[in-house]
């Protein structure tokens, strides 16, 4: 311990070693420039997943391109993967963990169905939720990086909730977790996000919303993403969940692109008139 | 050689016999890289201790960098009670920070005071509660929750009781105690307008014997006016702070819960 | 082999979540609550990584700022022992409190001061308290100031290098010992001693303390020296501040004597006795 007064009760350089920034990200004073590491960042990736919540259900999205850093290395990875008929669980990040935890829930899966017949429409009362999968997916992200081991992810959970409500949350690969009535993981965040509070700035506005309008605005949000990310490509997975259960088109094209404000774009890379 | 060249050889001038200045990890030695398991997601809390009511609130914005990631992620939680809805809770617990270790703790020490319920066949006091949060919170010491805490309640006497933490557990009965992205705004406002600091009985004459303003219990509703008003002010001035004030309003009956809208912007 | 087998013969869900010892873990705890077990890092040092995390003098931009407190004293005297503090805690440069309790009573008769992480010193007075009782009922008798203290400093010697900071004094009167007085910190010193002053504000204190100390004080005298060194801290040393906390230990028991605040206390000083010349009342 040190007790110089203006260091006093701090760790000291002799005992401790020096300050180890290393630990620590830019904005708290760690290193600019980490060096390269292959085993605690993604390698194939996926890129956004946006959902927004209608009055009985919720539409979810993604495309089903992985790229290995600015390679469309993969372009039919479906990353939404239906759970039972209550829920899909929406994938962005790295491509393993999302199939290491695709596994993981394929083998929950069977065991619930052990327990209760899955088959039976009426009999919902012992059927997981989409809110009960979500708990359940928070908590094994939050032990990943708690053992700082994440899985490189961020989940979307859709679906109803035990009072067959529409659910829609998220857990990331820090165990983060929270919910609206719209959201978008990746670059979504940023483009796409903005659309979907337009058309849903709050609860009230969602519970309002019909399925039309609600698949509507998500293939809007699709096709603005392709027009900027370039992580994107123009075929996607659209799942819709409602009472009468899972909905899922993974092979969906984007439609009436229009590409006219691409020549309005100045100043970009080589270009500078 | 290059271990000996590391020790300060004797000078003319007085020195300590070790390094005096911080080093950074610049040079030498195995440095291990490993995963940021924090994260800062914004927003404020704030609570405050009257004579018969706790009142705790919390903006319910979350944010990651400049992203708004919800405009409804609640701060505070229920303690206690009976069942996953809490009912008939009457301790509030605030956290901000780091959400997902928020979550984490306010998990662990609802099932605490539940246990306790099972156990003993009665509710725990807030006093045996805080000291609890505390232990929590120093268990893990070595590799702590990024989490700054205030838990509010009803002592045994009636009166309100406030107590406030730091991410290792040192903790403080208070009156008034401001948490999270704007505490730095808020604390000298309520210093000012609950604690009375600074402040001189205006009537009296200049001098050393000018009495100072003492700090009354305040009233509910006034309580309830300074919240709002340190809020709706952190909200002009803090971009993690706004969406919506959730407050929870503690009293010997239970807790009544409040929400109403921030600026969105 | 059989935990090999163990583990891919049984769904891929069951090797997520908590295991056997973390659930075993979780329970005890509820059990114990002053546990000994603490959570670590799973990194290779987790003391460096914890600085990395906490050490706001290095780096006064690391993310998780730890409260710390700041100037305590203590002596002993014909008439017992006197134990004053400040009661500012500084988050960085964040003014954290400046309410905090620095005097810590362990017991009827034995007090603990606080400098360092506010966290370590409550902590382990408290379990310290608790190891305190724990020796009354078992040898029905009170434990000495040596024995106490001596608790305390084997077990912080044990987390020696893992992390802690705490700069402590143990002072109580017992029969068999008189007044007596320890200073422990978290390297595992533990010296016996008349006089200690602890914290990033001890110089000042001891530049008052030492001049005017003698073991001869009558009970106001010596009062009144505990609370002028603790000013003179707060005056100078900038992480000290906020109010005097003053207590008298005799054999009977510990008495506090105030917990007031300076800024009265140093106009008084400055203009009824005429010290602080270094402070103008006037504007000029």
């Amino acid at each position: 311990m040190n007790h110089n007064p203006q260091a006093w009760g701090r760790p000291r350089d002799d005992v401790y070693g020096a300050y180890n920034s290393q630990y620590l990200p830019q904005h708290h004073g760690g290193p600019s420039a980490h060096p390269t590491t292959h085993t605690q960042s993604p390698i194939v990736t996926g890129t956004s997943v946006i959902a927004i919540k209608y009055s009985t259900g919720v539409v979810i999205a993604a495309d089903n391109l992985a790229s290995y850093g600015s390679l469309a290395r993969f372009t039919d990875v479906k990353r939404l993967k239906p759970f039972n008929r209550k829920a899909v669980v929406g994938f962005g990040g790295d491509v393993s963990d999302m199939q290491y935890l695709d596994r993981l829930l394929s083998s929950l899966d069977v065991q619930e169905n052990y327990s209760h017949n899955n088959d039976d429409p009426e009999d919902t009362k012992a059927l997981m939720s989409a809110k009960n999968l979500h708990t359940y997916l928070a908590k094994v992200m939050y032990k990943r990086r708690s053992d700082f081991n994440p899985l490189w992810n961020s989940l979307l959970i859709c679906g109803l909730d035990e009072k067959n409500k529409p659910f829609l949350a998220t857990a990331d690969l820090l165990g983060t977790t929270y919910s609206a009535p719209t959201l978008a993981t990746g670059f979504g965040a940023h483009l796409a996000q903005p659309l979907l509070r337009k058309a849903v700035p709050d609860e009230e506005a969602s519970q309002k919303l019909d399925k039309e309008t609600a698949v509507e605005v998500v293939r809007e949000c699709m096709k603005v993403l392709f027009y900027r990310d370039a992580r994107s490509m123009n075929e996607y997975s659209i799942a819709v969940v409602d009472e009468k259960g899972v909905e899922l088109k993974e092979k969906e094209k984007l439609e009436n692109q229009s590409w006219a404000f691409a020549d309005q774009i100045r100043g970009y890379g080589t270009q500078t008139v | 050689m290059a271990a000996l060249s590391s020790y300060s050889m004797p000078t003319e001038q007085p020195a300590f016999s070790f390094q005096n200045q911080p080093q950074s990890h610049a040079s030498g030695g195995p440095t291990q890289h490993s995963f940021y398991p924090y994260t800062d997601n914004g927003g404020s809390t704030l609570g405050i201790s009257g004579s018969s009511f706790t009142i705790i609130a919390g903006d319910t914005r979350m944010t990651s960098g400049y992203n708004i990631l919800t405009r409804y992620a609640p701060k505070l939680f229920r303690i206690g009670g009976e069942g996953p809805e809490h009912a008939g809770a009457k301790i509030v617990l605030s956290v901000v920070g780091f959400a997902a270790d928020g979550q984490a703790l306010q998990e662990r020490l609802d099932m605490v005071v539940k246990m306790y319920r099972y156990q003993h066949g009665k509710d725990m006091s807030v006093h045996a509660c805080a000291q609890r949060l505390s232990h929590i919170l120093y268990n893990k010491r070595f590799f702590p929750y990024y989490v700054q805490a205030i838990l509010g309640g009803i002592d045994e006497e009636g009166v309100g009781a406030l107590y406030s933490y730091d991410p290792v557990g040192s903790y403080e009965r208070e009156q008034c105690r401001a948490a999270g992205a704007a505490a730095s705004l808020i604390m000298p406002f309520l210093d000012n307008q609950v604690n009375l600091k600074n402040q001189y009985e205006p009537d009296a004459p200049q001098g050393l014997e000018k009495p100072q303003l003492q700090p009354q219990p305040l009233d509910r509703q006034t309580v309830e006016e300074l919240v709002r008003d340190a809020f709706t002010s952190a909200v002009e001035r803090h971009i993690e702070v706004g969406d919506g004030l959730q407050m929870m309003v503690i009293t010997k009956d239970g807790i009544e819960e409040l929400y109403s809208p921030l600026k969105q912007d | 082999m059989n935990s090999l087998v163990a583990r891919y013969s049984r769904p891929a869900f069951q090797n997520e979540g908590y295991g056997e010892e973390e659930q075993q873990q979780a329970l005890a705890d509820f059990a114990s609550p002053l546990s000994l077990n603490f959570a670590l890092p799973p990194v290779a040092s987790s003391a460096s990584w914890l600085r990395a995390m906490t050490d706001d003098h290095s780096n006064p931009n690391c993310p998780i700022k730890i409260a710390h407190g700041t100037t305590t004293l203590a002596f002993r005297f014909k008439g017992g022992i006197i134990v004053a503090t400040d009661s500012r805690a500084t988050a960085g440069n964040w003014i954290a409190s400046q309410t905090v309790k620095k005097v810590i009573e362990i017991n009827s008769c034995l007090l603990g001061t606080m400098a360092g992480g506010a966290a370590d010193c409550q902590y382990w007075l408290a379990y310290l308290g608790m190891q305190c009782r724990l020796h009354e009922l078992r040898h029905k008798r009170r434990i000495s100031v040596a024995a106490a203290s001596k608790i305390l400093a084997n077990l912080v010697y044990s987390y020696k290098g893992k992390g802690l900071s705490m700069g402590t004094m143990c002072a109580g009167v017992t029969p068999s010992e008189g007044p007596a007085l320890y200073y422990i910190d978290s390297d595992g010193t533990r010296l016996a001693g008349n006089l200690f002053c602890v914290g990033s504000g001890q110089t000042f204190a001891y530049g008052v303390l030492d001049a005017e100390y003698k073991y001869e004080l009558e009970d106001d005298e010596a009062l009144e020296l505990g609370r002028r060194s603790i000013l003179a801290a707060t005056h100078r040393d900038a992480f000290s501040g906020g109010f005097i906390n003053l207590y008298h230990i005799q054999e009977a028991g510990w008495t506090k004597h105030g917990f007031s605040d300076t800024n009265p206390i140093f106009w008084e000083t400055k203009l009824k006795k005429g010290e602080f010349s270094n402070v103008t009342s006037e504007l000029v």
